[in-house]
């Protein structure tokens, strides 16, 4: 039981750090992206294959791995962004399909369909990480710093410039405000941060293969900040917990037909969503109101 | 009173003009399709007057603002900012020169506080931090609450923008351009739907900022405020602009009210 319970609270703690910051593009600059999963398929790889051919140090990996993931976001979004809000959810939705076949066919980094395996424990000051309560303090002490950051970057001038363009963008042009700039930024600034949570997820996974990283990861990412609270800072965390551990409480469900389970889950989630959208748009922690952001 | 003025010439902004053009619409054309929106219009903006754009609906008023603020592109013509050319430059580039707007529908930040959308606008730069640190932020903090008071939003100063009544609305439009510090004030129909003392209000809001030196261009169908703040009235008409003058001489003209009020020019 408890080397579930840990397990859980590992897995919850990776995919806040995702829920958090595809909330801080969805929720605070209005940008939908399809491509979050790719993201952290990306961060996964290339933290990945930089322990397996170089160092498995967290301090090389996880920098790598946000480099590539913020350099791949910047070349989606300098076109994506100079356009309106719907040709990114279509370039994102491109970006992901295309990473999956990457991920699928491209066997020499990724192992293609059968993935990546052997990938080293997690290198802390010469100080292998695999000890499940040593992980869990590990990506708890990365998840604290990107709820920080995030939380820091809201409560500034570029919080208020990203709220202002999800706002309207127009009004935020003529405040002056270079719309483009801001939100290429907060793509990439989110995308990198997406990067740590594919490195973790690589070392404390020890494989990687594509199935983790296809769209069906980025929609459950997007269940978790709309189910949460979109554009609020705790609604990813609760969503997150609430989606990660609702299959577990499913399952300890004895009068629920065990073999039905995953179907259940599926009408469940759905079921979640519409009821939230008609009672409360803006999720568990958002506003009750038609003002919900 | 001219008609199809021509833009003056450079010469004609004599040394000492009280009122110099700061803004210069020469010969300007846009069409969507086969529809000419806006029809070689040459207009001046001098600095400390008040312009205001009548004409029907379909006029092209709110195109010429879009023409000058950047977010539409002419086809030909051109605008020139204290003599130089702004056409082409990006929007958000010709706002911090100093051109302001406000939109017809408002455009507020919806899901921010009033604070926030008057502190927003304020900010010189939008990254983690500003240029002058706390002292700078408190000064900010300060005039926000100073313009929420003249406005009479500061009991709503942590209501968020879509919470507030449809006059408030408008006052928060109002509250987020006196933020700006512009020179140019482009006024897309800010009094429409205010009740008499509201809109009194709002003309002393107007008035007190064109004279601090504020040039106002402004889209207005109420009468009673156009003759009530206009130095100069620009009348447009699917896209030319028919007339330029004293309130006075425009609004007397009856075939521009036969126009106005929808009979066969």
């Amino acid at each position: 039981m408890l080397a579930y319970l840990l397990n859980l609270a590992t897995l919850i703690c990776i995919n806040a750090v995702l829920a958090i910051t595809l909330n801080f593009i969805m929720g605070y600059a209005g940008i939908f992206s399809l491509a979050h999963a790719a993201f952290f398929g990306v961060g996964a790889y290339t933290a990945a294959y930089v322990a397996m051919h170089a160092s498995a140090s967290l301090f090389l990996a996880i920098p790598a791995a946000m480099l590539v993931t913020g350099l791949l976001s910047l070349v989606l979004a300098l076109p994506a962004l100079r356009v309106r809000g719907e040709y990114f959810v279509a370039a994102s939705l491109g970006l992901q399909v295309l990473a999956v076949t990457v991920f699928s066919e491209w066997k020499s980094v990724t192992g293609g369909l059968g993935g990546t395996i052997g990938i080293p424990p997690a290198d802390l000051f010469g100080h292998a990480v695999s000890d499940p309560v040593e992980f869990l303090l590990l990506a708890l002490a990365c998840l604290v710093p990107v709820i920080l950051v995030t939380t820091v970057l809201l409560r500034s001038s570029f919080g208020r410039s990203l709220k202002a363009i999800r706002d309207s963008e127009s009004a935020a042009h003529a405040s002056g405000k270079n719309v483009a700039a801001i939100k290429t930024l907060s793509v990439v600034f989110s995308s990198s941060l997406a990067g740590i949570a594919g490195a973790l997820y690589a070392f404390y996974m020890g494989f990687i293969n594509v199935e983790s990283f296809m769209l069906d990861t980025s929609v459950l990412l997007m269940a978790m900040v709309i189910i949460g609270g979109t554009g609020t800072l705790l609604g990813p965390l609760v969503g997150t917990v609430l989606l990660m551990a609702l299959p577990g409480l499913f399952s300890y469900m004895s009068f629920l037909p065990q073999t039905e389970i995953g179907s259940i889950q599926q009408i469940a989630y759905g079921l979640a969503m519409v009821l939230l959208m008609i009672y409360r748009p803006g999720g568990i922690v958002g506003a009750r109101s038609k003002g919900a952001a | 009173m001219n008609a199809a003025v021509p833009a003056p010439a450079p010469a004609a902004q004599a040394a000492g003009d009280p009122h110099p053009v700061l803004l210069r619409i020469d010969h300007l054309h846009r069409s969507f399709g086969g529809l000419k929106v806006t029809n070689d219009v040459s207009l001046d903006l001098r600095a400390g007057m008040v312009t205001t754009l009548v004409g029907p609906n379909g006029a092209g008023k709110t195109t010429l603002f879009n023409l000058i603020t950047g977010h539409l592109l002419p086809d030909s013509g051109d605008i020139l900012w204290n003599g130089r050319s702004i056409v082409g430059q990006r929007h958000f580039r010709i706002a911090r020169l100093g051109v302001a707007r406000t939109f017809q529908d408002l455009r507020l930040f919806d899901h921010m506080t009033v604070e926030e959308n008057v502190l927003t606008v304020m900010e010189p730069a939008s990254w983690l931090w500003q240029p002058g640190g706390r002292a700078a932020q408190a000064a900010r903090r300060e005039r926000a609450h100073g313009i929420l008071e003249r406005t009479g939003l500061a009991a709503k100063a942590r209501t968020r923008a879509i919470d507030l009544a449809y006059a408030e609305r408008k006052f928060l439009s109002m509250a987020r351009i006196m933020a700006t510090d512009a020179r140019i004030w482009l006024l897309d129909e800010p009094a429409s739907g205010l009740d008499r003392g509201s809109y009194e209000h709002f003309l002393e809001l107007l008035r007190s900022h064109v004279a601090g030196g504020v040039t106002v261009c402004i889209i207005e169908h109420n009468l009673d405020i156009v003759v009530g703040i206009s130095d100069r009235i620009a009348f447009l008409d699917q896209g030319r602009l028919l007339a330029d003058g004293a309130p006075d001489e425009v609004l007397k003209d009856p075939h521009l009210a036969a126009i106005y009020f929808g009979d066969q020019a």
